[in-house]
């Protein structure tokens, strides 16, 4: 791998200087937080061409003001550009070429191009365009958290009303997928590279803190299990919406939103639907005890006392498959 | 059906929910926060979670947090079988503490975006189970109980208020206040717990030892999962 880097290198005039070691997905993932620290990519012990702050210049010069080096190897400028910062950009220009090319290396490269890079840039990237994807839902999970803050800020003020929780989870949910509308072409080949098994760790963290974020500013303050059933609801809503959106040919999508509002819905209804079964199971449970005590008050031969027990137990237990006789009724009344 | 049941009230208690957000400032440190940067205001939904280490955080209030838990539920066992007892109103009021305390970490746990332990459930069942288990045998045995989980409790609490110094005390003033206080109160419970006569209950050393290895193991457990 580092050989073929090298002939390509050798090959095309190069103005940047690649690590050699192929980068994590997750090293995307690190934001750099603190301005000051930066990684000097001349002094990665890894790198088999020898570089001269002077080879750095001309890769700065797009971009920015000449960044000031107060000497060779270790000593950089706050004005340096960290490496992880140099790949965000790179990935965050590829994003236009990905409906032309797809999430690939072609995709990079390109994007490496408009920031007037060398294409063997992309040699810092994996060759499965794992990082383009992963950067770009981090990028959406970000996107939607500022979008639900400022609707926050505007509800605290006064200017917007209170969404109700089944509203609110239905827009979260539909404006994080329309992220997705430029890109929909090449989702599928996206979702399919994010369920790799190097890719899982780094797309169920995004996946689980972006569901955590959008129950945060919905109101969820619950701080017991159902902590975990809220979200794993809504995982699965958000998942099999995305699905749905895959194959939606509907305009703007229509098919989708309304897949989605239903499903909230039945998430919302779930919970009717256990209490019903949770007091009917009750009542079956009070009508077995019932009909034991019966039976055995009876005063009659055993076979007989066998099966008035096993006639009244199946009376108990069809109410189970009976639905709420009132709401039957009303509904059979109305329509 | 025990599936349902677990659910439903939960569910139920999401339908109805209609809490107003409070307080807005600084989730990410992007709003201007009031001179002096409190960190925890008057309203506890939001505190600034910028700058604090997270992991070390959010493991200190998960594992309190299940720690207040179970010990709400072994006071609840205990007060099942002997709150009509001579024992019963200082179970109670040792009870009704420890309601605070898990009142104050449910506070915490919202404000810091913690998430709970997964073992809940099971701290609920085996929490309850061992105070009445212990109450079955007799008040001295609920007092041996109370002995062994509060020295652990205070243990416990002890290694994170040197964790917290450590790291930073002045960040973290108000969440060590509330530990020193809790452990504090721990303290007292076992105090009341050897005053009436835990020492003479039946296999005291043994039961000590068994309980506090089982409060070991819950909290390691409950830090990480």
């Amino acid at each position: 791998r580092h050989l073929t880097l090298l002939v390509s290198l050798l090959v095309v005039r190069c103005q940047l200087s690649p690590p050699q070691r192929p980068l994590q997905a997750s090293a995307v993932l690190r934001r750099v937080s603190n301005e000051q620290k930066k990684e000097p990519l001349a002094s990665s012990s890894q790198q088999q061409f020898s570089s001269h702050p002077t080879d750095h210049q001309p890769e700065q010069e797009p971009q920015g003001p000449r960044p000031s080096y107060t000497g060779q190897g270790g000593q950089e400028s706050e004005d340096y550009e960290s490496e992880e910062q140099l790949q965000l950009r790179i990935l965050t220009a590829a994003l236009e070429f990905v409906p032309e090319h797809g999430w690939t290396v072609e995709a990079i490269a390109e994007g490496a191009k408009t920031l007037g890079l060398s294409v063997a840039a992309a040699g810092m990237f994996h060759s499965d365009g794992s990082e383009l994807i992963l950067h770009f839902v981090s990028q959406c999970n970000t996107k939607l958290s500022e979008l639900l803050e400022q609707e926050q800020k505007l509800v605290q003020l006064g200017e917007a009303e209170k969404k109700p929780t089944d509203q609110f989870l239905r827009d979260a949910v539909e404006a994080r997928l329309r992220m997705l509308i430029p890109y929909i072409e090449k989702w599928p080949q996206a979702l399919s590279i994010l369920l790799l098994p190097h890719n899982i760790p780094s797309s169920l963290n995004l996946l689980t803190s972006m569901i955590d974020d959008i129950w945060h500013y919905a109101g969820d303050q619950s701080t017991d299990f159902n902590w975990y059933t809220r979200r794993a609801v809504l995982t699965g809503i958000y998942n099999t919406t995305e699905l749905v959106m895959m194959q939606d040919s509907s305009p703007d999508f229509e098919d989708t939103w309304r897949f989605l509002e239903n499903r909230v819905a039945d998430a919302m209804n779930m919970g009717n639907t256990a209490n019903q079964v949770q007091s009917t199971g009750e009542a079956v449970v009070q009508g077995l005890m019932g009909a034991a005590v019966t039976v055995s008050n009876a005063e009659t031969s055993r076979a007989v006392r066998a099966e008035l027990f096993l006639f009244l137990s199946m009376q108990n237990a069809s109410m189970f498959f009976l639905p709420n006789l009132e709401d039957n009724m009303k509904k059979n009344c109305l329509s | 059906m025990g599936v349902a049941a677990a659910v439903a009230p939960a569910v139920r208690r999401w339908l109805g929910q209609r809490r107003p957000l409070r307080c807005g400032a600084g989730l990410r440190g992007r709003w201007p926060l009031p001179a002096g940067g409190v960190s925890l205001r008057r309203c506890s939904t939001r505190v600034t979670l910028e700058g604090i280490n997270k992991p070390v955080i959010d493991r200190i209030i998960r594992v309190d947090h299940a720690g207040e838990y179970g010990a709400n539920r072994i006071y609840a066992g205990q007060m099942a079988v002997l709150g009509r007892s001579s024992a019963g109103p200082i179970i109670q009021q040792m009870w009704n503490q420890e309601k605070d305390h898990l009142k104050k970490f449910n506070e915490l746990m919202v404000a810091y975006r913690v998430r709970p332990t997964v073992l809940l459930p099971f701290w609920n069942v085996a929490g309850f189970v061992l105070g009445a288990g212990t109450a079955l045998l007799g008040k001295k045995g609920a007092m041996a109980c109370t002995v062994a989980v509060e020295e652990s409790i205070s243990d416990h609490y002890n290694s994170q208020i040197r964790t917290l110094v450590e790291e930073d005390p002045e960040k973290y003033k108000e969440l060590l206040q509330m530990i020193k206080q809790f452990r504090d109160d721990e303290r007292e419970h076992h105090d009341i717990g050897l005053e009436h006569d835990a020492e003479a209950a039946p296999a005291y050393s043994v039961l000590k030892t068994a309980i506090q290895l089982g409060c070991k193991a819950a909290i390691f457990l409950s830090e990480r999962i």
